[in-house]
């Protein structure tokens, strides 16, 4: 097998590569920043410089080389290389900055030049915290500046487009932003204008940076020369908790991070997975965050006759439901499941109205044709509309629904967290002439239709699995505490720096941020009052329920999704499981 | 932007050549915007939209390329534009001295346009014409050498009418021993 030499250590490779990726696999330091693995390789920041060399072949013996200590003789490029570009070869040689005195010199130099025309506003740059200049400069940086004149000052806080703003003296023109636009997002948006150190990324002249995926070159930008308008100034990085979740505004299913201060979302960036959305993820979804704090449902609401809806136990709201159920005919009774909804809470909706006589369970996709772009954004604006088709629930369109409850009547619906009033043509008349419960999270038309809304737990506040258009199934981690969970007790939720290290006063005060709602599926549980014990305590059994009870979702457990950033499922059992 | 530009046929035959000549779109836009320069006498932003759509290249792409190189006028500028050297050598044997004259002459300050839109005086570094100093370039093309106040008037009067100045040649001494 080929052998690389780094810093006087043996390395075996097998695909052919780079030296810097190949280092970064393996664990190994190097500092540098215009590199991005899924970006091409401009090698213009040239921060990660290190000495290679080759050994001398003796084409006549047929042999390496050696010297007297029976070493081989290396042959040492005339200058230092950037690792991002050079390619691995067998008995290649490399020193960083670890065993060789001049690579460490060049990186520092390198670094006090990159720093020249840089302004030392980190305190207050949204970028400190999670910045590579900052880091690699406390790293391998000078000490001080050498640097007594007058920096070069050019444009701050230019609007470049509705979600990204630009502080061009920030900028160290690496051109990942660049690059970005022109080989992922392919708008080609961006480009460095004018020249030496005056230059900085600028759109064409008149044009807005209203890319889909704007918000990516945040992500990548290495300094904080491109911030989020959203985001700016919301929070210190230090300050917030990191959560693994997914994409909840699309079919595609992004992996996120979620970052909360406070119990509420301040904003969600792409988490990587190579599977669904590599490093990326559309600007829509980090709209989530506004789901997540904004016009949320808490406290049962119910409408006692006619009049305006109250708030009400959550007593009052089961027995109520109980009520309703037994007033009626099971054939009476209308079950909407959710594309929005997770996989257990529509597992468990359809488990507990089975259990009272209910044989038809239906749900509606939303699907905007047209509005997906073949990458990131999907014509299917659910998280789960595969999910819900696998549980057997029988899809319908709205015309469907309407004529349904039109010609069906049916006395009692339930429907799960979807705004089918907002988003089909179904109106509020129709749910007029029944008794309606809906599951929400957020207040919308439809909540303001029912005779009962039970607040439920968003994806943040939640765990539970959703499975994309592509079959794949991944899942929640809850990243925000709601009035009955706390997040010293539940130990999968994340605990931030300001959660160990700071006071009370520092981190989590505002009690107002904690909604009152409990997960879809433990509401239904608890109205199962007349089982001894409650059919289950955790989506982790509803889950493993539904792996044993349906032969799409086999071997599927948390800790694999984990393990393994999401499980293909292979939805086509499911079609079989129909025919026979 | 009031003034709308568009190529007519025989721009788009001449550019079409200009494209053949290499292997990808983008490798033109270098000569391409040299000829609606040219053509419109400035590379302002509606003819890089112009060269952009002509091309199908990415605007953004065409403004880094015009801001880049400083032969290519991002605004609106005089028809002659007088690049008259200050860099060491010329400075030495009085480029500022004949920048000074000029501005005396044309009434403008250097970085400036003519109210009558015919002349722009700038003062750039070196163009690599130490030898012929002080000197001047016309407008990116031709040099004029060995400036002195009454060259510089009949530039002027020359350019007013229309009139090119000759090219010089100045041959290194020791080609003139050869020939």
């Amino acid at each position: 097998m080929p052998e690389i030499f780094i810093d006087n250590k043996r390395f075996e490779y097998e695909e052919p590569g780079k030296v810097l990726q190949f280092m970064l696999d393996n664990g190994l330091d190097l500092p540098f920043f215009c590199y991005h693995p899924s970006l091409s390789i401009p090698a213009n920041c040239r921060q990660c410089i290190v000495k290679a060399g080759m050994p001398v072949f003796d084409r006549e013996k047929g042999t390496f080389e050696v010297d007297e200590n029976g070493d081989r003789v290396i042959r040492f490029f005339p200058k230092l290389m950037t690792a991002c570009s050079l390619d691995l070869a067998d008995g290649m040689v490399i020193h960083t900055h670890h065993t060789d005195e001049l690579v460490k010199q060049a990186q520092a130099d390198n670094l006090e030049f990159i720093l020249i025309n840089h302004p030392l506003d980190c305190p207050i740059c949204d970028q400190a915290g999670e910045c590579p200049l900052q880091i690699l400069t406390y790293k391998y940086g000078p000490e001080g500046s050498r640097f007594e004149h007058k920096k070069v000052h050019k444009p701050k806080a230019i609007q470049l487009g509705p979600r990204v703003i630009l502080d061009a003296e920030r900028c160290i023109n690496c051109t990942r932003c660049v690059r970005f636009t022109d080989e992922v997002s392919k708008t080609h948006q961006l480009t460095i204008i004018s020249r030496g150190d005056k230059n900085y990324p600028m759109t064409a002249n008149g044009q807005t940076f209203d890319d889909p995926y704007s918000l990516n070159t945040v992500d990548i930008c290495p300094v904080g020369a491109l911030t989020s308008a959203d985001f700016r100034f919301r929070a210190r990085v230090w300050e917030m908790n990191q959560t693994p979740s997914v994409d909840i505004t699309n079919g595609k299913g992004s992996s996120t991070w979620l970052w909360t201060r406070d119990n509420l979302v301040l904003r969600v960036t792409p988490r990587f997975n190579e599977a669904v959305n590599d490093h990326w993820m559309p600007d829509a979804g980090r709209l989530a965050y506004r789901k997540f704090n904004e016009n949320r449902v808490s406290r049962p609401h119910l409408r006692p006759d006619d009049s305006e809806q109250v708030r009400t136990s959550w007593n009052n709201a089961q027995l109520t439901v109980l009520e309703e159920i037994e007033k009626v005919d099971a054939d009476d009774i209308l079950i909407i499941g959710s594309p929005h909804a997770s996989v257990e809470d529509n597992y468990s909706l359809r488990a507990f109205f089975s259990s009272k006589g209910v044989s038809k369970f239906y749900f509606v996709p939303h699907v905007v044709p047209g509005s997906g772009d073949g990458f990131l954004i999907s014509d299917d604006q659910a998280p789960n509309t595969n999910g819900v088709r696998a549980l057997e629930f029988e899809e319908i369109n709205d015309k469907k629904l309407i004529k349904l409850i039109e010609t069906g009547k049916p006395k009692l619906i339930v429907i799960l967290d979807d705004d089918l009033i907002g988003r089909t043509s179904l109106t509020m008349d129709h749910l007029k002439q029944s008794w309606t419960v809906v599951m929400a999270t957020n207040h919308s038309e439809t909540t303001r239709a029912a005779n009962l809304v039970i607040p439920v737990t968003t994806a943040a506040e939640h765990t539970a699995s959703y499975v994309n258009v592509d079959g794949r199934i991944q899942r929640t981690v809850p990243a925000k505490e709601t009035l009955y969970t706390n997040r010293r007790l539940n130990l999968e939720m994340s605990m931030g720096r300001l959660d160990h290290y700071g006071t009370k006063f520092d981190n989590w005060v505002s009690d107002s941020n904690r909604v009152d709602c409990i997960p879809a599926w433990e509401f239904l549980v608890r109205l199962d009052a007349d089982r001894d014990t409650p059919e289950w305590v955790s989506s982790r059994q509803i889950l493993d329920e539904i792996a044993d009870s349906h032969p799409a979702f086999t071997g599927v457990t948390y800790e694999r999704m984990d393990d393994e950033n999401g499980i293909q499922l292979k939805l086509e059992q499911v079609s079989e499981a129909k025919t026979v | 932007m009031a003034e709308t530009y568009t190529f007519d046929a025989k721009d788009l035959a001449e550019i079409k050549k200009l494209i053949e000549k290499y292997p990808e779109k983008q490798a033109a836009v270098l000569p391409v915007l040299w000829y609606a320069q040219d053509k419109f006498g400035h590379s302002d932003p509606s003819v890089q939209k112009l060269v952009s759509e002509t091309l199908d290249v990415p605007e953004a792409h065409i403004r880094g390329v015009v801001s880049f190189y400083t032969q290519y006028y991002e605004k609106p500028i005089g028809r002659n534009v007088l690049d008259v050297c200050t860099c060491l050598s010329c400075h030495v044997s009085g480029g500022y001295d004949m920048l000074h004259y000029l501005e005396e002459r044309l009434g403008i300050k250097a970085g400036e346009t003519t109210p009558d839109g015919e002349f722009s005086l700038q003062s750039v570094e070196c163009l690599g014409a130490c030898g012929y100093a002080p000197m001047l370039q016309v407008t990116n093309d031709k040099f004029v050498n060995h400036l002195t106040r009454e060259k510089i008037d009949k530039l002027l009067e020359d350019l007013r009418a229309g009139k090119e100045p000759e090219f010089e040649s100045n041959p290194m001494p020791q080609h003139q021993k050869e020939s």
